[in-house]
């Protein structure tokens, strides 16, 4: 049973102040084992932040972030599932199915985790699935000023995946859940 | 035969200032290197009296109890093997055992005092014999198959509801309401639905009713279960090392454990539970009987429960300085070695003021578990538990004959040598040790 967290598009402090109470008095550090992070933090503080939530942070490279040194793409296994993380707005169009799939082939994932839109949404193709965690922080995007602050919490336990989506929408935290599988071990396309 | 004990003269009872202690033990501690360990039947103190260094005290104590007294070494204890094999009173024993254990019916006042006098190891029955005494299994030997499936499929019972993850607990829900769940990799592509689901029911809810909250707040009586288990007995392979079977047995220990702390919220788990585990689940695992072996997990579960239970309030701190709770039972404890010995309870209490607090509470909680062997523990818990008014009173009494056993070396001791003395117990002779409670206990009912 392993909770992995993903969340981005934070933008602060150059869009949002900071991610809302409501979302802080959740996350609370010792629950959580994995933290993978779609990029546009931006600076430093929430690095260290989420540093606190979990020791365990994967980031990669969104274009606000002040931080250079984050990689453009990550993969990583968790338990049965290869995870892979990319910002998203090296994926033109930004937010389209078909290119997000052509990126999940590419790097032979399970799960891919983009972010960029600051929408959550999350589909299911051949090769796999494609989760946004949508803006942590609500921050507004350049194709979207009215954003719900959301995250994404997935709880992986052996060959199942359970996806909690949480938002903020009119100041309450709603919670909403996937259920997904996968019936094997191996990764042949099919 | 190498014994760290002073040397046999200085035990003499003309060292003593006051009248010779109402124990034998001096006079029975005479006996070893000069005589061999006859193997007779005999059965007073008189017939092993040596006649050399001072014979004081020739006095024949007949033993109080009407039992044969097994004195002598038994076959199981680890250090004192003088005997050219088991004497004919331990292979009487032996006999009088197995015959009470093959009976339709057990008689379990008999049982008890055969008990009393530990257990022989060589018969593998040590495991039985603690369901017995502990009212696992009832005396009927019919009743016995329905008792353990009854209580073995409890256990199972409480593991599920306790023991499984929420995760496993939203996947059976999911199952059960007969939702579909998506297919990773299938050939179509959409929208994955969403399904709104209550505050209570995500990992990050704080609510009291939700599973994963309950399930995160245990973590650290887990966390806390786990480093005990780990640092129980690293010297005896079963409990630790890198082989799986000892990593079984940690997992079984610590499920035990932690099944105990959720069903009783009152007192959780408290440090030291796993000390008290330990013997139970090693007897029952290494049980012959290879059915019982395997189900060796849930038995210790209901013995450890029946055997805490009478102790239970020395683990609750509120109860310290109540009537029940441990701090009375040390008073008891001093009070008792009072009566017995006077100058011993004078020397330690008052002129060397040795709070009983500080070797007694380790000694009554903990079952004199870390005081001596492992094995030698496995005996003394024999004589533990087959006391009918529950294990308490004869641990007070071997508590009280181990003061005693070491007198010598406690009145010629300050502070500091008698509570090294105290916190580091000499290795005794168990049977000896037992057989000096027995007799304090005697007296104290005449």
């Amino acid at each position: 049973m392993v909770l992995v967290l993903a969340l981005g598009d934070l933008h602060v402090p150059h869009r949002a102040a900071d991610l809302p109470p409501k979302f802080k008095s959740m996350l609370v550090p010792g629950k959580i084992q994995h933290i993978i992070c779609t990029g546009n933090l931006c600076i430093k503080e929430i690095h260290d932040y989420l540093k606190t939530i979990c020791p365990d942070l994967h980031i990669v490279r969104g274009e606000f972030d002040e931080d250079a040194r984050y990689p453009e793409n990550k993969t990583l296994t968790i338990g049965q599932f290869k995870l892979g993380l990319c910002h998203g707005h090296q994926v033109i169009p930004w937010g389209d199915l078909d290119s997000l799939a052509m990126l999940q082939r590419q790097l032979d994932v399970d799960i891919l985790v983009t972010g960029h839109t600051h929408q959550f949404t999350a589909y299911k193709h051949e090769g796999g699935v494609v989760i946004n965690p949508g803006s942590a922080t609500g921050a507004y995007s350049s194709i979207n000023q009215d954003v719900n602050p959301s995250f994404v919490l997935m709880d992986i336990d052996g060959l199942r995946v359970v996806v909690y989506v949480y938002e903020l929408i009119d100041g309450e935290v709603k919670v909403d859940k996937i259920d997904f599988k996968k019936t094997s071990t191996s990764n042949s396309a099919p | 035969m190498v014994r760290k004990k002073v040397p046999e003269w200085m035990n003499s009872t003309m060292w003593s200032t006051a009248p010779p202690p109402p124990t034998n033990d001096d006079d029975f501690l005479r006996r070893s290197p000069s005589t061999k360990i006859s193997s007779t039947g005999s059965n007073s103190v008189a017939s092993r009296l040596n006649p050399a260094p001072p014979p004081s005290t020739a006095s024949s104590v007949p033993s109080p109890s009407p039992r044969p007294r097994n004195g002598n070494n038994p076959g199981g204890s680890g250090e004192y093997g003088n005997s050219v094999g088991p004497s004919a009173e331990d292979l009487s024993r032996q006999a009088h055992l197995t015959a009470e254990l093959s009976k339709k019916v057990i008689n379990m006042k008999e049982l008890r005092s055969l008990a009393l006098q530990s257990l022989p190891d060589s018969l593998g029955i040590r495991s039985t014999v603690w369901k017995l005494l502990l009212g696992y299994l009832p005396p009927e030997r019919s009743l016995w198959s329905m008792e353990l499936k009854q209580k073995r499929s409890q256990y199972k019972h409480y593991k599920d509801e306790l023991l499984t993850s929420p995760s496993e607990i939203t996947w059976r829900l999911v199952r059960s309401k007969g939702f579909d769940n998506y297919e990773l990799k299938s050939e179509s592509r959409c929208m994955l639905s969403r399904s709104r689901i209550t505050d209570e029911d995500h990992p990050l809810s704080l609510g009291k009713a939700s599973i994963w909250n309950t399930y995160f707040q245990d973590t650290e009586t887990i966390e806390q279960i786990d480093r005990d288990v780990k640092r129980t007995h690293p010297d005896i392979p079963f409990f630790s090392g890198e082989s799986s079977f000892a990593h079984s047995n940690q997992e079984s220990m610590k499920n035990i454990l932690l099944v105990f702390a959720k069903l009783n919220q009152g007192i959780r788990y408290v440090q030291g539970m796993n000390e008290i585990l330990a013997p139970i689940f090693y007897v029952f695992r290494n049980d012959p009987d290879e059915d019982s072996s395997s189900h060796a997990e849930a038995d210790a579960f209901f013995c450890f429960v029946e055997l805490l239970s009478g102790f239970r309030d020395f683990y609750c701190q509120q109860l310290d300085n109540s009537v029940v709770g441990i701090r009375s039972a040390i008073t008891r404890l001093s009070q008792l070695v009072k009566k017995h010995d006077e100058e011993l309870w004078r020397h330690l209490e008052i002129t060397t003021k040795v709070n009983p607090q500080f070797y007694a509470f380790r000694w009554i909680t903990l079952l004199l578990t870390q005081e001596f062997s492992f094995f030698d523990c496995l005996h003394i818990w024999d004589a533990l538990l087959s006391d009918p008014e529950g294990p308490l009173e004869s641990l007070l009494g071997i508590c009280c004959a181990m003061l005693v056993l070491v007198r010598r070396r406690l009145i010629a001791g300050d502070f500091t040598s008698n509570m090294k003395l105290l916190q580091h117990y000499p290795t005794t002779n168990i049977s000896h040790l037992l057989y000096v409670a027995n007799k304090l206990r005697s007296k104290m009912l005449v």
